[in-house]
């Protein structure tokens, strides 16, 4: 379960070379708008090359191709790295989802697992069929995108995306994946980026993105849990694993069956937290 | 005939400029040639010799790449190079 992942061009060396001093959880290389669209086979063979010489050690990598309808799209996909995570996949929608597999069919590949970037609003109306289908991981919300196509003002309360985030959020809670916040866009705005990780915590998502490094650090404190969450969720499994129920009562609260999840799902996030500390 | 040119001058990696020739020659400009040059150089010839290029001045202005980055700079290249002077 990855807090952050980051962003980095698929066509800078020194940015590819680094990749595992950042301490993202997650790495997504950038094939697709940080990269020219003369430019993207320099992102592929430099990947491909850095990959296969120095990709034994690095952090989880997703990669994120052009969307199914661009001409960089096919080539994306035959020339793409077997040694990656998954790929993330920009404008998806329930078309991009069948076109991505009919393509992979195509060529006779096996599809790679996705997380789908979620910044059309068409998507927002189809994301839980998008949480649903076996390929996707995890969602990603494509906020400037996503303001940008319904005609928006980037706002600093965000309130722009605040039902994309609910919905995201709900869609896969529901089907079991990760929920990943967009990135905030603004380098230098500690004080914007720390309040912008407080609403993706209160949203409930899973973990955030970020185009920066120098966001990494924060994302990834934010994301591991309090003392006092560890605590209550410490009891609760506990308490489960010596009585063997799904349901039973702790501090005067009801505890049922998504409770022990939940709080087995952060424990697991809080020793991820102390293996990095 | 098209000259072509991948990469940049940026710390790490190189700039690969690919001109028609009578012949195939090596030009190679580096921040540590002196310790890397036969190395910068084993690599150019290592991909030439993946490819049948007998026509072209290679320059490399390397920046500090790695091997892999020189590598994928000049792979790229070459490709663009025979599409845009040999049609393939």
């Amino acid at each position: 379960m990855a807090r952050s992942y980051l962003f980095i061009p698929g066509d800078v060396p020194r940015m590819l070379q680094n990749m595992d001093v950042f301490d993202a959880d997650a790495l997504i290389v950038d094939f697709e708008d940080a990269i020219a669209d003369t430019a993207k086979d320099e992102a592929r063979d430099l990947t491909r090359a850095f990959l296969t010489k120095h990709g034994k050690n690095v952090p989880p990598l997703y990669i994120r191709i052009n969307a199914v309808d661009t001409s960089a799209f096919a080539t994306d996909v035959a020339s793409l790295p077997t040694d990656v995570a998954g790929v993330v996949l920009p404008k998806t929608d329930l078309n991009a989802l069948a076109r991505f597999r009919a393509t992979h069919e195509e060529m006779k590949k096996a599809p790679p697992k996705i997380i789908a970037l979620i910044e059309t609003p068409r998507a927002l109306f189809d994301v839980l069929a998008i949480a649903d289908d076996p390929l996707v991981v995890g969602l990603m919300l494509g906020g400037e995108d996503l303001t940008s196509a319904i005609g928006a003002e980037r706002t600093a309360a965000r309130t722009e995306i605040a039902t994309a985030r609910g919905l995201i959020v709900l869609a896969a809670a529901a089907a079991e994946i990760d929920a990943i916040d967009t990135p905030y866009p603004v380098v230098d705005d500690i004080t914007g980026l720390m309040r912008d990780i407080d609403q993706s915590r209160a949203f409930g998502f899973d973990a955030k993105a970020c185009i920066h490094p120098n966001h990494v650090d924060a994302i990834n404190r934010a994301f591991v849990p309090s003392a006092t969450a560890i605590d209550e969720a410490e009891r609760i499994v506990a308490m489960h694993e010596k009585t063997k129920s799904m349901r039973f009562s702790l501090d005067g609260k009801m505890v049922d069956k998504p409770i022990i999840t939940r709080a087995k799902a952060l424990l697991k996030r809080a020793k991820q937290g102390a293996d990095d500390a | 005939m098209k000259t072509i040119v991948v990469g940049s001058l940026e710390s790490s990696d190189c700039l690969i400029t690919l001109t028609p020739a009578s012949e195939t020659t090596i030009d190679i400009e580096s921040v540590v040639y002196d310790a890397f040059g036969d190395q910068i150089r084993a690599v150019i010839e290592a991909v030439l010799s993946r490819h049948h290029l007998d026509d072209v001045h290679i320059r490399c202005q390397d920046k500090g790449a790695l091997d892999y980055a020189i590598e994928a700079r000049l792979e790229t290249a070459i490709r663009r190079y025979k599409e845009a002077n040999h049609g393939s």
